[in-house]
């Protein structure tokens, strides 16, 4: 047991470090700065290199996105694209799809986004209702998707449709390619509760896609969407960095305000920030496990939605506190931690609920049956009555 | 990064796991509970498999082993109850280090040991003959009239000590005993690790096995969820004693914090799981001939040794801050 790096991740982690010393990124050109990190060959390190990546290793990009953390760096602006769309243009797409599209989205060429969720679809993805309907050799497509982070800057986006309602509701789906400046579709940006507008509402309306920007085959798109899951997975894993707050950042604060409290509520508070800080590190050291599963050459199984479950909740847990220790100051005041604390609660949320990931951990870790499906076995016309 | 066990590791733990699941189980911790029974498998029988002297060092008729070896032990420990627990011959073979006798008689079991606490009952005062404490800043050690009074959990050995006449060992032993403690508190949460992980396996068991309504009410959500509950923290809580474990071998600045945090999760995590447990098991997980209480009982204890969890968060807490412990 140990926490050091290999030699060989050691080199990696000096050249990824020596690299960001020189080129410091400039915030307001994100699209430039990834395609400065993509000509490094820090970008996309896991995709093959004949998707334009570098046939690197899952440790490789973990510390490449260490590294990046560490200094502060906001994630890339094409972040969804290269966790989840392409990774599944890699798996799905023909080859045409991957020459065409799968080297500039690692450059930020085009940037993408995924189109999901729709507003009668969440966790239940699979429930979806927007329609494909073949036309000629291609396809029409109406409907709405929601909570679609970045559609307002996408070139394109992973679309999956619902083309044959008349089965049951998994077998009647189909994953395409769609180009975001298509006539008929309309974006339109929805407002977070912290104020942000990230996401947004993405209206199809009578949409024509060629059937050669097809993922996969009809009917597969399930499938095809469990890749996009399973990528997105492997990118929100963790692997022992923090979700919100660094815990030494409350820390410092805490240990900044606390002076100013009352006697007795400087025991509650350090008593709140004991319980936060050994959550956190708890998280941390866990996700330090999976890098190690990583550093191995293994990929984190469904143990690793534990990693976001427990981050998200220790992050609530001190930034609550962070916030308390401001006093009633706090309601008008102390602003990055109001910020903080209104964006946690769409953490628990996005990405896989709280709930859905402890349905996932219960059935597929611990082994627990499935809660009975109402409309199992049904088609999805007859599950909608 | 290899934050994992090892296959050595691996292979003591299964190791271990044969000769305490053979030697030591619930239903002991029950008779002990009943009739007052020793505990088991008992200090001899612990001495005799080499578990308990890992730490030792070979010189000394012990293992030569390290702290995360012994940690790995003190799970498959907590697993079935077993007793007396390793916490004691860890902190002894810290605080008796420049003492190549007693710590002889501590390997080849000539000398039965305990530490007295401050501020916590004396684990495992039954069976000792020769006890260790910090008075004024110097390490004594003295025999003790033990007094037992009556104990939630009979497999912790609990009782109240007089110390006898007293010898001094160590002037200023205060940072001898600190780490002597801390190294403790991470064999504890071991020990605490392993009681929950066996809680947790306890419960998923029966939730896909007991049905109401119509199918197992491990499908339920809002049982799955509790368990799921604890899944997450036993599995953190593995991550805080092998660190901590790690750190006591490898890296003593990272040790207070790391036992600390260990220490707490311990406490807080096998009160979870117990609760939990005995909740899912509805009616059955009550009564007396079920095993959950005894791991309950083990979690009422266990909380309050080597400091209690509101110590070790607050602990926690002023190392984060970047103050002195104490």
């Amino acid at each position: 047991m140990d926490f050091d790096d290999t030699p060989d991740e050691a080199a990696w982690r000096a050249e990824v470090r020596a690299f960001l010393e020189r080129h410091p990124p400039v915030p307001e050109q994100p699209r430039a700065w990834q395609a400065t990190l993509y000509d490094a060959g820090f970008v996309g390190v896991t995709w093959p290199v004949e998707a334009g990546g570098r046939g690197g290793t899952p440790m490789q990009q973990a510390i490449v996105d260490q590294e990046t953390a560490r200094r502060g760096l906001p994630p890339l602006i094409n972040l969804i694209g290269i966790g989840m769309c392409g990774p599944t243009v890699i798996v799905h797409g023909s080859e045409r799809q991957r020459q065409r599209y799968l080297k500039r989205l690692l450059r930020a060429d085009d940037l993408w986004c995924q189109l999901f969720s729709e507003p009668s679809a969440g966790s239940d993805l699979a429930a979806l209702r927007t329609r494909a309907v073949r036309d000629g050799d291609g396809w029409r497509v109406s409907g709405q998707k929601v909570w679609t982070t970045l559609a307002h800057l996408a070139d394109f986006g992973i679309l999956l449709t619902r083309t044959d309602p008349d089965v049951p509701k998994h077998r009647g789906l189909t994953m395409f390619v769609v180009d975001m400046k298509a006539p008929g579709v309309t974006v339109r940006p929805l407002r977070q509760m912290n104020g942000d507008s990230h996401f947004n509402e993405v209206f199809f309306d009578d949409v024509r896609i060629p059937d050669d920007e097809r993922l996969g085959d009809v009917g597969d798109g399930w499938r095809v969407a469990l890749t996009t899951l399973m990528s997105e997975r492997l990118s929100l894993g963790g692997g022992g960095t923090s979700i919100g707050p660094k815990p030494e950042a409350v820390a410092r604060h805490v240990a900044a305000h606390i002076g100013a409290l009352p006697e007795d509520r400087q025991v509650l508070a350090r008593q709140e920030l004991g319980r936060g800080y050994v959550a956190a590190l708890g998280a941390r050291y866990t996700g330090y496990r999976q890098l190690s599963k990583l550093s191995r050459g293994e990929l984190p199984g469904p143990e690793a939605s534990a990693g976001k479950l427990s981050g998200t909740r220790s992050a609530r847990d001190l930034t609550d506190l962070a916030v308390r220790v401001l006093g009633p100051d706090a309601a008008t005041g102390g602003a990055e931690w109001q910020d903080m604390q209104a964006l946690l609660p769409g953490m628990a949320i996005a990405g896989g609920s709280d709930q859905v990931l402890r349905n996932i951990i219960g059935e597929r870790v611990l082994g627990l049956p499935a809660e009975p499906r109402a409309d199992k076995g049904v088609t999805f016309r007859e599950s909608i009555g | 990064m290899n934050f994992d066990l090892d296959q050595e590791h691996l292979d003591l733990a299964g190791g271990a796991r044969d000769f305490l699941s053979g030697s030591a189980s619930p239903a002991a911790a029950r008779a002990a509970l009943d009739e007052g029974a020793g505990v088991r498998p008992g200090r001899a029988e612990l001495i005799k498999s080499g578990y308990a002297t890992i730490t030792i060092p070979e010189s000394h008729g012990g293992g030569g082993g390290t702290v995360l070896q012994l940690a790995v032990v003190a799970e498959q420990a907590g697993r079935v109850l077993a007793g007396p627990s390793l916490v004691n011959f860890a902190r002894a073979a810290v605080l008796l280090e420049g003492f190549p006798d007693r710590l002889a008689g501590l390997a080849d079991g000539s000398l039965a040991v305990a530490v007295i606490d401050d501020a916590s009952p004396v684990l495992d005062a039954i069976g000792s003959d020769t006890f260790l404490t910090l008075r004024d800043g110097t390490l004594v050690c003295g025999p003790g009239e033990v007094m037992a009074r009556r104990p939630i959990d009979a497999t912790r050995g609990l009782g109240d000590v007089t110390l006898g006449e007293t010898t001094d060992l160590v002037r200023d032993a205060r940072p001898l005993w600190r780490k002597a403690e801390r190294v403790g508190r991470t064999i504890l949460a071991a020990e605490g690790l392993g009681a929950a992980a066996r809680l947790l396996e306890m419960g998923v068991e029966y939730a896909k096995e007991r049905h109401t309504f119509g199918r197992p009410i491990g499908s339920y959500q809002a049982v799955k969820h509790m368990l799921v509950d604890v899944y997450v923290a036993v599995e953190q809580l593995r991550s805080l004693v092998w660190w901590a474990a790690w750190a006591a071998d490898r890296a003593p600045g990272e040790l207070p914090l790391a036992s600390a945090a260990a220490k707490a999760a311990a406490a807080t995590t096998l009160e979870l799981a117990a609760e939990t447990v005995i909740q899912v098991h509805g009616g059955i997980g009550y009564t007396w001939e079920h095993d959950a209480h005894l791991y309950w009982r083990r979690a009422k204890t266990d909380r309050f040794l080597l400091g209690d969890d509101v110590a070790a968060f607050d602990e926690v807490a002023r190392l984060a801050m970047g103050e002195a412990a104490r």
